[in-house]
């Protein structure tokens, strides 16, 4: 059956298509079936799960990929706990985490729950409860891994009324894009500038879909009463966030807005994808960024991706005042 | 020296400007279009100080600080808007534009000029009916905008006229031109036609009525109701005046 919904939706209804986001998917779901199969031959805890995230879930992986994953554990905190990391990475092949140790580690499902918004929710457990939520996907324990996801949108939803924006779960995804960004201007100080072209690439585009993915969701849940709100965002977020923005453009009918967005991020896919581009952008320090026309070509693409996002946002009288409401205060 | 600091950047402050005196009868589309962001203007309209960029920058934040359409026209100009941009000018808009030349140049000399404009201009808007040499210009790549013709050029006017531009340089942006699409077509079949072919490449609109010899005058009431719709598919992109606000969009000076 032709998938009407999402980006492939766009494509049918728009006759446009969007070549790099579709051969990204594609290569995506080969590696994660790769994956999945090495996995399944393994003997771990029935409460783990392996979940990736980044360009995993985003599904756009391209061969210079990062491997950004967890071992999620939903049960109680032990120290035989299995597979550890190391068992992980080795089925995986992963790459090594990033530096700052956020990835590749054994996460407790409780950490997440328990610490939202205390003293103890680090950037790091922040991060992984947002990842999880907004954009991952598992190559083993998949149960696992819905249910976690399920209960946190529980936890969020404690409290909240019908036919409004949960704002304790809005608060923590507009808390986290900014954290994002601050995160990134003290990074590139920690780094001296290293790899500067492509970070600040990718928060222009990658890690709005990151956000934006979340929050059109979010912002939708003005549709149901408190009692259908847990299923709606369970199933929302299960898709993955090019989806869910697509979904909200076509819902809202923006269709032009909704093409030149996805156009945008299309190509900046395509420039991903090219391992030349790709360690351009990685070399480029922030001096030199004025004299890089692919930066420039970046810059006009992260332009375009937020314009048409603004757009439906701002200009939509269904959406405006939900955005006036509810995200600035 | 123009402390930018101090002028209106930004929805809000440029609102403050062009609030309008309602026309309760037409409330939705004017409040509508009046309060489009991102907004500004083509320094075409200030024919006064034309050649002094210095003061077409500061006229054209008078009215919004936010978008600007730097206006070439005449090959006799871009030099000196290359040496004005080349001296590094503290601008303060978002979005930067140029329009280059339709008369009075050499399109050598032309394609080798736009070619050295600065990365901060985003938009390099020409006429598709004075390229000569359509392939000369792919070296502008993705900042090359093509705006579609009215009714006095003899091309670039209709979809299948400006398809035959694209598929010559496939990167290059659309400039979607309403009045000029309404000269062609009051009906306004031919503007969402336009838009329906090249709404993934659109970057951004030029907006303002014409008069009975085709030149750009402000918007008039009709228009902004005749144009509503399809500019109501083109909110995402900044829109440049040709002409002078609308004066109901302006506030009253005392």
């Amino acid at each position: 059956m032709t998938e009407a919904t999402g980006v492939a939706g766009l494509e049918i209804v728009s006759g446009t298509r969007f070549v790099h986001i579709e051969d990204c998917r594609v290569r995506t779901e080969e590696r994660l079936e790769q994956r999945r199969q090495r996995f399944a031959s393994q003997l771990f805890d029935e409460d783990s799960a392996v979940v990736l995230t980044g360009s995993w879930g985003r599904r756009e992986m391209s061969s210079e990929s990062d491997d950004d994953y967890m071992v999620l554990f939903a049960g109680k905190r032990r120290r035989d706990a299995r597979p550890t990391v190391t068992e992980a990475a080795g089925v995986l092949e992963a790459k090594a985490p990033g530096r700052e140790a956020v990835f590749g580690k054994q996460v407790w499902l409780g950490d997440l729950l328990r610490k939202i918004g205390r003293d103890q929710d680090t950037n790091a457990n922040l991060t992984r409860r947002m990842l999880l939520l907004l954009e991952s996907v598992s190559v083993s324990g998949a149960e696992v891994h819905t249910r976690a996801r399920r209960r946190l949108l529980e936890e969020y939803l404690r409290s909240h009324k019908d036919y409004r924006p949960p704002r304790f779960l809005l608060n923590d995804v507009v808390r986290y894009w900014r954290t994002i960004a601050v995160d990134f201007e003290s990074k590139m100080r920690d780094r001296k500038g290293q790899g500067w072209g492509l970070r600040n690439a990718k928060l222009r585009l990658s890690r709005k879909v990151l956000f934006a993915g979340g929050l059109l969701p979010v912002l939708e849940c003005h549709r149901y009463p408190a009692s259908g709100m847990l299923d709606y965002l369970d199933a929302a977020l299960a898709r993955r966030p090019l989806d869910r923005i697509a979904d909200a453009f076509m819902t809202h009918r923006a269709i032009d807005p909704a093409i030149r967005t996805l156009t945008a991020y299309d190509e900046f896919l395509g420039i991903l994808s090219d391992p030349e581009k790709r360690r351009h952008l990685d070399a480029l320090e922030i001096q030199h960024g004025g004299e890089s026309p692919l930066f420039a070509r970046v810059v006009e693409l992260g332009r375009d991706f937020e314009a048409g996002l603004l757009a439906l946002l701002f200009d939509d009288p269904a959406l405006q005042r939900w955005v006036r409401d509810y995200l600035i205060f | 020296m123009t402390d930018w600091s101090t002028l209106a950047v930004g929805r809000n402050q440029y609102l403050c400007q062009i609030t309008a005196t309602l026309d309760i009868t037409s409330f939705d589309h004017v409040s509508g279009l009046a309060s489009h962001h991102p907004l500004g203007v083509s320094t075409g309209i200030f024919a006064d100080d034309r050649g002094s960029w210095r003061q077409l920058v500061d006229d054209a934040c008078g009215i919004s600080s936010y978008v600007v359409e730097l206006s070439a026209l005449s090959g006799d100009e871009l030099p000196g808007l290359i040496s004005y941009l080349r001296s590094e000018p503290a601008l303060p808009f978002r979005y930067l534009s140029v329009h280059g030349p339709a008369k009075n140049f050499d399109e050598g000399i032309v394609v080798e000029q736009l070619g050295e404009l600065p990365l901060a201009v985003r938009s390099v808007v020409l006429h598709p009916d004075v390229m000569s040499d359509i392939a000369a210009y792919r070296g502008l790549g993705t900042r090359l905008v093509i705006e579609n013709m009215d009714g006095r050029k003899k091309t670039g006017r209709t979809v299948e006229e400006l398809a035959s531009v694209f598929e010559e340089l496939p990167e290059a942006g659309f400039c979607f031109d309403v009045a000029h699409a309404w000269s062609i077509d009051p009906t306004m079949e031919l503007a969402h036609a336009l838009l329906d072919q090249f709404r993934a490449k659109l970057r951004h609109v030029h907006l303002s009525s014409l008069d009975s010899n085709d030149h750009h005058v402000p918007l008039r009431g009709d228009d902004e109701q005749l144009f509503a719709e399809v500019l109501g598919r083109c909110t995402d992109v900044p829109w440049v005046l040709e002409a002078m606000p609308p004066t109901k969009w302006m506030s009253h000076r005392s």
